[in-house]
């Protein structure tokens, strides 16, 4: 199959902490980098308004993707999908948790049966410890573009899985870890970007995990598609959230002794996609949380006026 | 035993597992050994104080290079050494078998990965099984967690602890009547000295994630004043630059797994006490990853959807 698809001219450019490729209209580049030092870290916290940091925040890592006919540039970053991190008391709708021995342990501290008193306590900084974002990546250019919902009737309104599941040859791979936290070990938080280019088109899938153990299961995907055989230059993105109650992706384990699928993001996704839409994308965990369910956009990459 | 337990010491040094049965002989004298200690082990200087190890074995040999072996150097781990790395079983078993042939020239105490909960989460249970294909020596090694020291005293001047202070305890001899022999609580200050980082603040903090402790620098330094000490080390957080001091070097966080998780690029560092107690931190890199099975930077490309 893989022998019909001719591979398009393109230039693979390549130093320790950076990739790129360009390939028709596109400049796409991926820079990895270890975590950021601790003066890296001070201005990154000043610059999301003050909130603790995740504890593996690759604030130098980055996706950036240049349409150079068009001008656009899309990019992931760190600060940006920092930003997307509730700073400030928790609200309807930000999905906020503790985590699950919260109330046994205020209890431990407080109750009328407390051998230990609880002692008097200063606020600390209210934000969303999950880390929890539904960043899809931002625009850079002066020439944004602008979403629309997807018309379900456009079969190029759609990220075909016929044409990303052929084993075509991957010109171009990478994995982007954006921040990842382990909650003080209650759990994990990450948001991952993946990208592969391929002799048709490209494909990213930004993916946010959350584990809360013995709370919740949290997924927000961002998926971008473009194919370089479309006649109009169209973006095509996909964003979804879904959430559970730790105990019900806990059974379905192979295993019922061994968690570590539970820290598996890949398999975390696909068992809460594999729920019912109304359980995984809407009764969620009963956080309320707004990123569940599923919004499929696309947008046209336009020169800028004058320039045509 | 010594040419049996040297032998060993060999072998888990090239990073190869021992027998399932020398396993279990080597948790049952472990045992035997930590249950006479103290929750507050009594230690002398010079020590060199480590802290997070996370199975990084390649790197731990490293962290011997820099310091010396064991027992030319004496030694102080303060807890979490399974996890996250892919040599747990080979990290945790040679720092016991250590333990068990110079008693007196490393000590061990409990880090909150010491427990039954976080290790079937986090990877030691998963190794146990995929290296010796049953769970048994997952559960001896948790035994043995179940009597590690909570915390030692160096000298009488510094307290170490894996992650830091407890409201319900204002001095250290508190600490000495907890019954440690358990698993790790969720509260109470059992939890507290393995889970509590310190924090900008004024005064003990509750963290957002709703249950834990945060403490300030007036806590540090009363705890210090009350206790006659002069620093408190702990571990617990990752400090990019290897350690960490603050509030005046009051406290300090000891890092000792570079590359943390193989991936994050950070140094790591030791703390080398001498004999009057002065204070070196030496800082080492990760073992250069051409070592056996250190994964390789690219991840290999996926057809993920």
């Amino acid at each position: 199959m893989s022998a019909a698809i001719s591979v398009p001219h393109h230039t693979l450019k390549e130093s320790p902490n950076s990739r790129a490729i360009e390939i028709g209209d596109w400049v796409i580049t991926a820079r990895t980098n270890p975590i950021s030092n601790a003066g890296e870290l001070d201005s990154l916290q000043a610059n999301v308004g003050g909130i603790p940091l995740p504890e593996m925040t690759f604030g130098n890592n980055s996706l950036e993707l240049k349409h150079n006919a068009s001008g656009w540039q899309c990019l992931f970053d760190t600060e940006e999908a920092l930003k997307g991190v509730k700073n400030g008391e928790l609200a309807e709708g930000d999905g906020g948790v503790k985590v699950g021995y919260a109330d046994a342990w205020l209890k431990s501290r407080t109750g009328p049966s407390s051998e230990l008193p609880m002692p008097k306590t200063v606020a600390t900084k209210p934000y969303d410890w999950t880390y929890t974002t539904v960043y899809a990546g931002h625009q850079m250019s002066s020439n944004p573009i602008l979403w629309q919902l997807a018309d379900l009737d456009n079969p190029s309104h759609t990220i075909p899985l016929a044409e990303l599941t052929r084993q075509d040859p991957i010109l171009f791979y990478a994995e982007i870890p954006l921040y990842e936290d382990e909650l003080h070990d209650n759990g994990s938080s990450h948001i991952l970007v993946r990208i592969r280019v391929m002799p048709t088109c490209f494909f990213i899938l930004s993916r946010f995990t959350l584990r809360v153990d013995n709370v919740l299961f949290r997924t927000y995907d961002t998926r971008i598609y473009h194919s370089f055989t479309s006649s109009l230059p169209l973006v095509v993105r996909e964003t979804s959230g879904w959430e559970a109650p730790y105990d019900w992706v806990k059974r379905r384990l192979p295993k019922r002794e061994d968690l570590t699928p539970l820290t598996d993001a890949t398999w975390v996704a696909k068992v809460l996609t594999e729920m019912p839409s109304e359980v995984s994308q809407q009764a969620g965990a009963g956080t309320k949380w707004r990123g569940l369910g599923t919004r499929m956009e696309v947008a046209v990459l336009k020169r800028p006026e004058g320039d045509a | 035993m010594p040419s049996d337990l040297d032998r060993q010491i060999e072998q888990l040094h090239r990073c190869e597992p021992i027998s399932e049965e020398d396993v279990k002989k080597l948790c049952i004298k472990a045992r035997e050994i930590l249950i006479e200690e103290a929750n507050v082990q009594t230690v002398d200087a010079p020590v060199t104080i480590c802290g997070d190890i996370h199975g990084q074995f390649w790197d731990m040999v490293e962290l011997f290079k820099v310091g010396g072996f064991c027992p030319e150097t004496n030694y102080l781990f303060m807890g979490d050494f399974v996890d996250r790395g892919f040599y747990s079983v080979e990290t945790f078993l040679l720092l016991l078998a250590l333990k068990v042939r110079y008693p007196e020239r490393i000590t061990l105490i409990r880090g909150n990965h010491e427990s039954r909960q976080i290790t079937q989460v986090y990877g030691f249970y998963d190794e146990c099984q995929r290296k010796y294909g049953s769970s048994n020596v997952w559960r001896w090694c948790c035994e043995v967690f179940d009597y590690l020291a909570l915390g030692a005293i160096v000298d009488g001047r510094v307290f170490c602890v894996h992650g830091g202070l407890s409201p319900n305890l204002q001095g250290i001899d508190q600490i000495r009547a907890i019954d440690r022999k358990q698993e790790v609580p969720h509260d109470g200050p059992m939890c507290d000295l393995l889970w509590s980082d310190p924090d900008e603040i004024s005064g003990w903090g509750l963290s957002p994630r709703g249950a834990g402790f945060l403490f300030g620098a007036d806590i540090t330094r009363r705890f210090a004043h009350d206790n006659a000490i002069d620093l408190i080390a702990r571990a617990h957080q990752l400090a990019m630059e290897g350690y960490k001091l603050m509030f005046e070097r009051t406290i300090v966080t000891v890092w000792s797994a570079p590359n943390y998780c193989y991936r994050c690029g950070n140094v790591a560092s030791i703390l080398e006490l001498d004999e009057n107690l002065a204070q070196d931190y030496k800082v080492f890199a990760h073992a250069p990853s051409d070592v056996r099975s250190i994964p390789a930077k690219r991840p290999p490309a996926d057809y993920f959807l």
